[in-house]
């Protein structure tokens, strides 16, 4: 029966290496017996140009429709396989590839059992050749404008960065002004100019710049549409807008929370959380009884935070130079990473800052007004130490903005267990959300300082410049692809998909069936399986291909 | 009846392209050797791997079946890995109330550079599938 | 919609034992949103049978069909050809699917694979709860819009019981007290007069309410 198929097999020994251990002749002729199988041919280095051209030569001269590659891993050189399979008139999905290389010849030190596997390997690959479809590839225009959620100074940079790369931005920051954290600091470690100046700066460009427009005292409702084309609904006082972006960033930083559970005292004129220390010493002039001593507690809590530490060694060795008197840091385990913190724990020590470690969290009471703190020393072999102090400065735990958990829920972005936003895969992708075409920068996913939230935002808004600079994106067509005639639009898809990128379309004006935007989807295949009527097909993945490849099984070649 | 060691079982190993594939290409590379009758099949991710993908592949004739993907919070797709785990649980029950071990089908994580790893898992599931002895449903078992 | 559950394997085979070719028809719309006797369902039921068959070295061959429901005999009578090649057919659709297709095909066996459960929706992933019992006689809007029958353990008309626990219920303290949940909503609405009126009791049989059917997501 003639089905049309004219599956070309290329060979490759890979240097003349895997001909030492195996005869390929041999495979070659063996190959040559089966069905369909137009041609078999033997190259030493298909991975370099010249074996490339003549490739596609033969698949040319051979009317070639199906292309079985045995050689090394596609990990190494499929893409580069797929490039030569195009320019030879065919579709570039129109390729499969026999592994024999790592998992046959460099695996196997049996000479014969790794080319009897070599065998099944590429029989695989020939049955799952069989079953190939075409995907064709296009354009999809984008707009883009770049939406900065949150004017700190990650959002800041971002625009500014995009601004300078060209890229239209709008800024939404939902107090009257930008700066975020920055307007509460009098200063910053280890930066030497002060966060007034710091902002300064960056708000003059800003102010300059043709491209950015800024939006206070506004807010994100919601946003449809996929990367490339997300409409945004924005309220600002009582009016409410909708505009257009290629991408979305958010840089909505993070607040900070007291808990009196962990310390098991409330706060009061005496005993003040970090960020009120902040304020106190920005508007310094207000401090008008001067305390003899202040005692910082830090890491108290098991969370490793970055900023914590850092503000009590800057705040603690500020008071000890402005104030003189007694300054005590209690601490677990003050681990200090980020430029130059040693040098501030030395500064902190020679300037007669006293260090106590604990293990066990120390105990705070009140008399008289009084605090008074009891300490184990592990230093001191866990002597008891009663401390006296003016002025007691707690650490807060960093939690998410308010509104994260609406604005991630109505945007279907990921949550870690504490609320903030999770990164697609942390390792892999750091910047990017489980959306495409959503970033996250600066304190909103991660815990930085001001240097690290200023990189973030510059690697994410390259990130949005790769994505948008064309204008355009070009796209796999319907890669994975539901068939509306199947779909029984249960939904289940659509709460399945983790990159948000099935949703709700219209067929004939009437039938309700699922819809994946090729853009956003991500080919992870989790939709195909999950559907109960068996609508969807990835085509680089069908069920037919998988199942394919163990046809041969029991039976090898 | 065939001598225990004479049985070379079929194990299909269903392995993530993410992680899995490459952690074998990395045996390879290192050249650490695993059981050849491991038939590695190449998926996009875990959380492609079907219910029916494994029940198929025993009506094939294998003798076992494995689903290899990423560490837990390392799924480039979030939930692949753990729906491929919730799969494998399901076909386990599938299997057993068929009348086949539920053991057939095991479900390991890995990292790409975790070769070794690879081949202990490959070695270990080899040894107990041997164990087990062929499928109940080969033809001709 | 309708919320079913597959039977156990076991009890399957005993129905068809000594078939050797038979169809399993599955239902494309309450069931298959489900997650209980689609396509995919059908494909797995399928699978799992002649894995069992040629275990046992029994000849068993099943052909698939799925219709868009088996609840119109119209849309049934599309399974003619395929029924009458085989010596009988397992009906993946509700009980109100099963018995259209033993009534247009009357002389061949029709066995049902599923349990039909409740009337309900889905919750969660892969988590189904019933919300109506169809009484026939619906209570719905002296209550707010939730029913007592179903969600109350007891199906009180007249709530809540002396076992309503801060808002759950005395049975089980993981479920809540629908009667809470009513007064709540009425009150809500300005409605909580509805709660004085006395309603006359009706007979209804003792189960356990509300259903729930789980499955691991897919
Ligand atoms: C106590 C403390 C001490 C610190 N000390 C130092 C130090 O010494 N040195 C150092 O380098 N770093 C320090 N840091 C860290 C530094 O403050 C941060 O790295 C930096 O401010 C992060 O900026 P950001 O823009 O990411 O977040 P933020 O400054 O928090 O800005 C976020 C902005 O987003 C806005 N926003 C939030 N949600 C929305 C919404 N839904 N819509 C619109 N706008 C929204 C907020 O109003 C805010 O303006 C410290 C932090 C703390 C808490
Ligand atoms: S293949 Fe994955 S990313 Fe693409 S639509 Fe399906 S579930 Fe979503
Ligand atoms: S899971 Fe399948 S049937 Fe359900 S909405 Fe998606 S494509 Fe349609
Ligand atoms: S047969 Fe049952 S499951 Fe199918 S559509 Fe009718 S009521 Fe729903
Ligand atoms: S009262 Fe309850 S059981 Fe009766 S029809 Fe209404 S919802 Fe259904």
């Amino acid at each position: 029966m003639d089905n049309g198929l004219k599956l070309g097999v290329f060979l490759c020994d890979c240097g003349g290496t895997l001909s030492k251990v195996t005869d390929f002749s041999a495979i070659k002729a063996k190959l040559q017996k089966l069905s369909d199988v137009t041609y078999v041919g033997i190259s030493h280095d298909l991975c370099l140009k010249r074996a490339q051209q003549a490739m596609q030569k033969d698949i040319k001269d051979k009317g070639i429709n199906r292309v079985v590659v045995a050689a090394c891993s596609p990990e190494l050189h499929e893409n580069d396989f797929m490039n030569v399979v195009q320019s030879a008139g065919v579709n570039r999905h129109l390729l499969s590839m026999a592994n024999i290389r790592e998992q046959c010849f460099w695996a196997h030190p049996d000479k014969g059992k790794a080319a009897k596997k070599a065998m099944t390997q590429i029989g695989m690959a020939i049955n799952r050749a069989r079953f190939l479809e075409p995907v064709e590839q296009t354009q999809i225009s984008v707009n883009k404008d770049v939406l900065v959620i949150g004017g700190g100074i990650t959002g800041i940079q971002a625009a500014i960065e995009l601004s300078n790369l060209n890229l239209k931005t709008t800024l939404v920051e939902k107090e009257a002004t930008l700066g975020g954290k920055l307007n509460r600091f009098a200063n910053l470690y280890p930066v030497q100019v002060s966060p007034e100046e710091v902002l300064a700066t960056k708000l003059k460009q800003v102010a300059e710049s043709q491209n950015i427009y800024v939006l206070t005292s506004a807010e994100l409702i919601d946003v449809s549409g996929e990367v490339g084309n997300f409409s945004a609904r924005i309220k600002r006082g009582n009016g409410e807008f909708v505009r257009n972006f290629g991408a979305i960033i958010f840089a909505t930083g993070y607040t900070t929370q007291f808990s009196s559970q962990i310390y098991g005292l409330e706060l009061s004129n005496n005993i003040i959380t970090q960020s009120q220390l902040e304020e106190m010493l920005k508007s310094s002039s207000e401090v008008k009884q001067i305390p003899k001593s202040v005692c910082f507690v830090t890491d108290i809590s098991d969370e490793h935070s970055r900023v914590s530490p850092l503000s009590a060694l800057r705040n603690a060795l500020g008071i000890k130079e402005k104030f003189r008197g007694e300054v005590c840091v209690l601490c677990q385990n003050l681990k200090v990473d980020g430029a130059g913190l040693e040098k501030l724990y030395r500064d902190c020590r020679n300037k007669g800052v006293l260090f106590i470690k604990f293990d066990n969290s120390p105990r705070i009471s009140k008399q008289d007004g009084k605090i008074k703190i009891e300490v184990e020393d592990v230093l001191m072999s866990g002597e008891q130490v009663t401390l006296p102090c003016d002025l007691l400065v707690v650490e807060e735990t960093s939690v998410p903005p308010l509104d994260s958990k609406v604005l991630g829920s109505t945007l279907y972005m990921g949550l870690d267990a504490q609320g903030f936003y999770q990164e697609n895969n942390v390792h892999l992708y750091p910047t990017a959300s489980n959306r495409e075409g959503i970033f996250f920068a600066g304190n909103c996913h991660a815990d930085l300082d001001l240097m690290q939230a200023l990189t973030d935002a510059s690697n994410v808004a390259l990130s949005a410049y790769q994505l948008l600079a064309q204008g355009k994106i070009a796209v796999e067509a319907e890669k994975v692809m539901v068939d509306p005639n199947k779909c029984r639009f249960c939904l289940t898809c659509i709460r399945a998909c983790p990159h948000h990128a099935i949703q709700e379309a219209k067929v004939n004006h009437e039938k309700m069936v699922a819809q994946i935007a090729d853009l956003a989807c991500q080919g992870c295949g989790i939709c195909a399986v999950v559907c109960p009527a068996k609508a969807i097909k990835p085509k680089d993945w069908s069920d037919e291909q998988i199942l394919a490849e163990f046809e041969l099984l029991g039976e090898y070649v | 009846m065939k001598a225990k060691g004479a049985f070379l079982p079929d194990i299909v190993a269903f392995c993530c392209a993410q992680s899995a594939y490459q952690a074998a290409d990395t045996a390879g590379s290192m050249r650490i050797t695993y059981p050849e009758n491991i038939r590695v099949i190449r998926v996009p991710c875990a959380g492609r791997v079907d219910v029916l993908h494994i029940l198929r592949a025993f009506e094939k004739g294998a003798d076992g079946v494995l689903v290899l993907g990423c560490h837990e919070e390392a799924c480039r797709h979030l939930s692949g890995n753990i729906r491929a785990k919730n799969r494998v649980q399901r076909v386990n029950t599938l299997l057993q109330e068929v009348g086949i071990d539920g053991k057939r089908v095991e479900m390991f994580t890995l990292a790409p550079n975790q070769g070794s790893r690879f081949a202990r898992i490959a070695n270990e599931v080899n040894e107990r599938i041997k164990e087990l002895g062929p499928s109940p449903v080969k033809s001709g078992a | 919609m309708i919320v079913a559950e597959r039977k156990p394997l076991e009890d399957i085979r005993e129905m068809i034992a000594g078939y050797k070719k038979i169809l399993i028809v599955g239902c494309g719309t309450c069931v298959t949103i489900c997650w209980a006797g689609g396509e995919k369902e059908v494909a797995v039921l399928s699978s799992q049978l002649r894995l069992a068959s040629k275990k046992d070295g029994n000849e068993l061959e099943i052909l698939e069909a799925t219709i868009e429901r088996q609840c119109e005999k119209e849309l049934v009578e599309a399974l003619k050809d395929k029924v009458q090649q085989v010596e009988a057919v397992l009906s993946m659709g509700c009980g109100a699917g099963v018995q259209p297709i033993a009534e247009i095909f009357p002389d061949m066996p029709v066995y049902p694979a599923l349990n039909t459960t409740f009337v309900g929706m889905p919750e969660g992933e892969g988590v189904w709860v019933e919300t109506c019992r169809a009484c026939g006689d619906c209570f719905l809007d002296k209550t707010g819009g939730i029913c007592p029958i179903v969600r109350c353990a007891k199906g009180l008309l007249n709530g809540p019981c002396g076992g309503t626990n801060n808002g759950k219920c005395e049975i089980d303290s993981e479920k809540d007290c629908a009667w809470t949940l009513i007064y709540r909503r009425l009150e809500q609405q300005g409605r909580l007069d509805a709660m004085r009126k006395y309603y006359p009791p009706r007979n209804f049989q003792a189960v356990i309410r509300p259903g729930k059917v789980e499955t691991l997501p897919a």
